[in-house]
């Protein structure tokens, strides 16, 4: 099975081809480009440097969010015209489920978040349980002080990984002592977890469909919330 | 690709600047096989105007079957599109980053050319579409929400822009306008609707840079007139004729327009006026060039109703002449949101 993983949630560009069970080849960069620039010349590298011809992929996996809308777009617009145009499985993976897929370690509390804006962030629990990676909480909006207040209750080791960690909470938050930062290389999203994760939903036929699928916001659009408020009712 | 070749060639277009998610199929430069146009201005009319976020929301949910639509009205297969072209600008960036990322996809996919389209550049080439005999050279009036322009189009790829708008283009004065007076958006039409029932010259609003020989607009002046009557009519508490004042308005604009555009093709030695962009639909606008350029012996040519809006097949249509000239683009390539039109050499 040969699969085209692509994650552009974050600042991150990352793109990975895992075929026949090996990581074959991984582009992950961070380096202020646009993702819109650099996203299918970094597709058109990755299978060339896993010597991948586009024509022989199984399937695509993309990350689904939340994270920057645009950059999901870019994602997620990519990843559906190559499906199409290949005739490929999609598979939208949830970007905060790819995260966890950094510490497949039993007992850890891990607290994936990725920025929300206005000092909030988009956060789940997860844990993994006999080789399966079970969501323990739904995703939450939750101010980022809040979230590390509320670590205190959990039990074992916690650790925190996402965006958030390098932009608002390393240097910057007092931590309990039982929760720990992610290192710089399990961080930020990774197309390698996307596919991995992606693999997993592949077998378990949660394909999605190029016609109507559509990034995971959380969030509705200002325009939309300040209508509401204004007249008082649903949109 | 051989001209001969590039004749029978299938180009499929993608276009989503703004509003509109569209996806064409032409043969050659000039045969419309399709033109699938999904509009959002229904679920923008609630704000009053594009909101930018929404947009690209709904860019992403239709834009394959979009194109899955246009394909099978056209009856080809996706193997059979020899090139893709895709709008990178002007318009709103997160909208025209889809089609742009779905463009460069498509085209990566199928081992063909990529071409980046200048919006502008296609409302003009939308002329080519409605009128087959039409060629270059001739002058261009583009009229769009965003831009007011005069260029002189002396081949396929051979512009010389002779003045574009300092400030406003003529379609944000008349939103501006629609919208202060309360009329729903997009407010064009609604102004042209209202301007047939009242009297053009019952207010004198002011026209800007009117001498000979000048070939750039500005409206700010202009709108900023209307606004001020509006306000200072409504503290006297007098009533306002709301037609005389969209008719007054609209006559100003198109005076200005035509009265330059005429002076343009004069001062070139053309016999062709054409007339593109969104407000080229303005009734009153295509009527005014129409009996102008009749008593001057030009011929006028505007877009059908459906090549005015904005559309796929109009980025089609300049693609192809694009590719002609070889004017293709890299996997590298953005959208830029505040593209403008400029001049052309034949040597580029």
């Amino acid at each position: 099975m040969s699969i085209l993983a692509i994650d552009t949630s974050t600042q991150v560009s990352s793109v990975a081809v895992v075929s026949d069970g090996k990581l074959a080849a991984e582009l992950t960069m961070q380096a202020k480009l646009t993702h819109s620039e650099t996203l299918l010349p970094h597709i058109e590298e990755v299978l060339g440097m896993a010597n991948q011809k586009k024509e022989e992929l199984e399937g695509i996996a993309v990350s689904l969010g939340p994270g920057s809308f645009t950059g999901l777009r870019i994602g997620l617009a990519t990843a559906k015209a190559m499906a199409y145009a290949l005739q490929l499985p999609i598979v939208g993976v949830p970007t905060l489920r790819a995260l966890a897929w950094h510490f497949p370690v039993e007992g850890f509390q891990l607290l994936p978040m990725i920025d929300a804006q206005k000092g909030n962030v988009y956060v789940e629990r997860y844990m993994w349980e006999h080789g399966k990676l079970l969501k323990k909480t739904e995703v939450q909006v939750l101010p980022v002080e809040e979230v590390i207040r509320r670590t205190e209750e959990l039990p074992g080791t916690v650790v925190l990984m996402g965006d958030v960690i390098s932009k608002r909470i390393e240097g910057k938050q007092t931590l309990p002592m039982h929760v720990m930062l992610a290192p710089l290389h399990l961080r930020m999203p990774r197309a390698a977890n996307v596919a991995l994760c992606g693999l997993e939903l592949l077998k378990e036929g949660k394909t999605g469909n190029v016609m109507d699928m559509e990034p995971v916001y959380i969030r509705r659009s200002e325009a939309e919330v300040l209508w509401e408020k204004r007249h008082g009712k649903a949109i | 690709m051989s001209k001969g070749d590039m004749q029978d060639c299938l180009t499929l277009a993608i276009e989503s600047s703004c509003d509109e998610t569209s996806a064409a199929v032409l043969r050659g430069g000039r045969e419309i096989l399709s033109n699938i146009i999904s509009t959002q201005i229904p679920v923008h009319q609630k704000f009053g105007g594009v909101v930018p976020e929404i947009a690209s929301r709904k860019h992403i949910v239709n834009i394959m079957p979009v194109i899955d639509e246009a394909l099978r009205e056209a009856k080809v297969k996706l193997s059979d599109i020899g090139q893709v072209a895709v709008t990178y600008g002007p318009g709103l960036v997160g909208a025209l980053l889809v089609g742009v990322s779905a463009a460069k996809a498509l085209a990566f996919s199928l081992d063909v050319p990529l071409i980046g389209v200048n919006h502008l550049e296609g409302h003009i080439f939308a002329n080519f579409l409605s009128a087959p005999e039409l060629e270059p050279p001739f002058v261009a009036l583009v009229v769009s929400g965003g831009h007011t322009a005069l260029v002189r189009v002396k081949g396929y790829h051979e512009f010389e822009l002779m003045g574009q708008t300092r400030d406003d283009a003529a379609g944000e004065a008349f939103d501006k306008i629609a919208r202060v007076m309360g009329l729903p958006y997009p407010g064009g039409p609604e102004i042209d609707r209202l301007a047939k029932e009242g009297n053009p010259d019952a207010i004198d609003f002011p026209r800007a840079l009117e001498e000979k020989g000048n070939y750039e607009f500005s409206f700010s002046g202009l709108k900023s007139a209307v606004l001020n009557y509006l306000n200072s009519m409504q503290q006297k508490g007098e009533e306002i004729h709301r037609a005389d004042v969209a008719a007054s308005f609209q006559k100003a604009v198109i005076e200005v327009l035509a009265e330059k555009a005429l002076e343009a093709v004069g001062e070139t030695g053309m016999d062709k006026l054409v007339l593109a962009g969104g407000v080229a639909a303005n009734s009153s606008l295509e009527e005014r060039l129409r009996t102008a350029c009749e008593e001057k012996g030009i011929r006028f040519y505007f877009p059908s109703k459906a090549l005015c809006t904005d559309n796929a097949a109009m980025i089609g249509c300049r693609g192809y002449y694009q590719a002609l000239a070889g004017d293709g683009s890299d996997f590298y390539l953005n959208a830029v949101p505040n593209l403008g039109l400029r001049s052309i050499s034949a040597k580029e």
